[in-house]
């Protein structure tokens, strides 16, 4: 218990010291966060142009995509603001800082994840969740008790799972340090392919998205739940719930594959 | 003369050296063109036409745009800001030769190489995944080239004049990231902008970033023949022209201060 005190005492102090120094340029804190919310409200808007000319995607109306949208924009936006250093590990690693962290008496994944705490990604959080209120406003939705829990559950595992792939993403820089672009397409990419129902995908990105790097548990199972839509691949009704546990199988991957990295981590030499 | 050429060489080279980098930015935009394709596949489901364009002309309309970003560069750009801010800038400033020119030297030299080695990649990608639409005839590639070059100016004078703000400005990332955030949408990346409500599309049209990704891409798939061809290439012919002398004025600007502040 002691232990668990002692690192939160440390994270709020990290942390405390990234927020006062953004405050510093209170005037570029606020552009930038404005930079973010535009950014996505461009996505959004996008989404909405293309639903002017058209009546449905696959079925799905305008809000239900909405819906998509929102829950994974927000999950992922809550991701990005508290994994954010990680989709910068690369130059960690190139530039030979991590020998510094190893060097340190603190987890090194605790230390990589305190690099950064950019306040801006409120912008884009503030972005997905105007977009899921919107969406749940104009849905006629019938709300029970157990959906309200679990819309919760689902934003909290959602944000987990993104959590978990930002890990791996930075756990694959240990083998391949050159070309961390590419796993812009399960951290950016899984966040873009969540914005529309898997409907509308090949089998095999399906299949990939449910089973072997559960994408579509941040927001496509969750909102098929929510929406009483039946599955269109004949799934069980029960797994459309399994959205924790998709989340804490690829944390524990994540988490398995960041040890495995760091055990055989070499240095970058000169 | 024989000075830019070189440098554009050098551009190109450097970029030799990032080879995985390549094929790993490769994979992203192909994935992107690939859910891009897939959302309008499921679109033109239930109608045969969109605002002119078929479902073919859609797909093909994704894959060229994304094979496109690394050429015109449309994510955030920062080497002149990054000189100007470490005070580099001084140096090259006092070099004899254009500051401009040498800089849209390299921008050519690096856009080429993305030309040959990101662009021609994704297209071939996209073909084998999806059915694209190729240009019926060599006019029409000859349009597209000419349109690329312009598309390439334009995003060049775009870019450079948001990296020039960093002589007045001490955060100019801010702002230039509000900036690049409306050229991501208004050059036709996320949708094309003939998608748009008829009122706000003319405007989008008329402005200068439709002639980043939008131009190219119509011109390509042939969207825009005959007399609306020719406006649509004038018309990016007119903002590359005034941008680029813009910059030139803007720079001129800029050194007039540079002076002031020095010693």
């Amino acid at each position: 218990m002691a232990v668990i005190f002692e690192t939160g005492g440390i994270y709020r102090r990290l942390i405390g010291a990234h927020l006062r120094s953004q405050m510093q340029h209170k005037v570029s804190f606020v552009l930038r966060t404005l930079g973010t919310f535009a950014a996505n409200f461009f996505d959004f808007a996008g989404i909405a142009v293309l639903f002017g000319r058209i009546p449905q995607l696959s079925g799905w109306s305008l809000p239900e995509v909405a819906l998509l949208y929102g829950i994974s924009s927000l999950c992922f936006a809550t991701a990005e603001l508290f994994g954010g250093a990680l989709d910068n590990f690369d130059t960690v690693i190139l530039q030979g800082t991590f020998d510094r962290v190893l060097l340190r008496p603190l987890d090194a994944l605790f230390q990589v994840l305190t690099e950064e705490f950019a306040l801006r990604r409120l912008g884009r959080m503030a972005q997905g969740g105007l977009v899921l209120g919107i969406a749940l406003a104009q849905l006629p939705v019938s709300w029970t008790a157990g959906k309200v829990l679990f819309l919760a559950i689902s934003l909290v595992s959602g944000t987990a799972l993104f959590l978990g792939i930002f890990v791996l993403g930075a756990a694959y820089c240990f083998w391949i340090v050159q070309g961390k672009e590419a796993t812009h397409v399960v951290t950016y990419g899984g966040d873009f392919m969540s914005n529309y129902p898997m409907d509308i995908y090949s089998h095999w990105l399906k299949r990939f998205a449910t089973f072997v790097l559960p994408i579509g548990f941040v927001s496509y199972y969750p909102s098929l739940y929510l929406l009483e839509r039946s599955d269109p691949f004949g799934l069980p009704d029960w797994f459309r719930l399994m959205g924790p546990v998709a989340a804490a199988a690829v944390c524990l991957a994540a988490w398995c594959a960041w040890r495995g990295g760091v055990s055989q981590y070499q240095s970058t030499g000169s | 003369m024989r000075l830019y050429w070189e440098v554009a060489k050098r551009a190109f080279q450097r970029q030799l050296a990032y080879r995985t980098a390549n094929l790993a930015g490769l994979t992203t935009n192909a994935f992107f063109g690939y859910v891009r394709a897939a959302v309008f596949v499921a679109a033109f489901t239930a109608q045969g036409e969109i605002s002119g364009y078929d479902l073919r002309a859609a797909i093909t309309y994704t894959w060229i745009t994304q094979a496109l970003i690394m050429v015109v560069m449309l994510w955030g750009w920062w080497d002149v800001a990054a000189t100007i801010t470490t005070g580099q800038v001084v140096s090259d400033l006092s070099k004899p030769f254009s500051y401009l020119g040498f800089w849209l030297a390299r921008d050519v030299g690096r856009a080429l190489y993305f030309l040959m080695f990101r662009a021609g990649p994704i297209m071939l990608v996209g073909e084998l995944l999806f059915d694209l639409r190729w240009p019926r005839s060599s006019d029409v590639w000859l349009c597209f080239a000419g349109s690329l070059v312009l598309a390439n100016l334009v995003s060049f004078g775009c870019r450079f004049l948001i990296n020039l703000s960093a002589f007045w400005l001490t955060d100019a990332k801010g702002v230039g990231a509000l900036v690049f955030t409306s050229i991501y949408f208004l050059s036709g990346l996320v949708v094309p902008l003939r998608l748009l409500p008829e009122g706000i599309q003319a405007v989008a049209l008329a402005l200068p970033f439709a002639g980043i990704l939008q131009t190219p891409a119509d011109v390509f798939l042939e969207r825009v023949m005959g007399a609306e061809l020719v406006t649509a290439v004038a018309l990016q012919a007119f903002w590359a022209m005034a941008l680029l002398v813009l910059s030139q004025v803007t720079l001129l600007a800029a050194t007039r201060r540079l002076v002031v502040q020095g010693g």
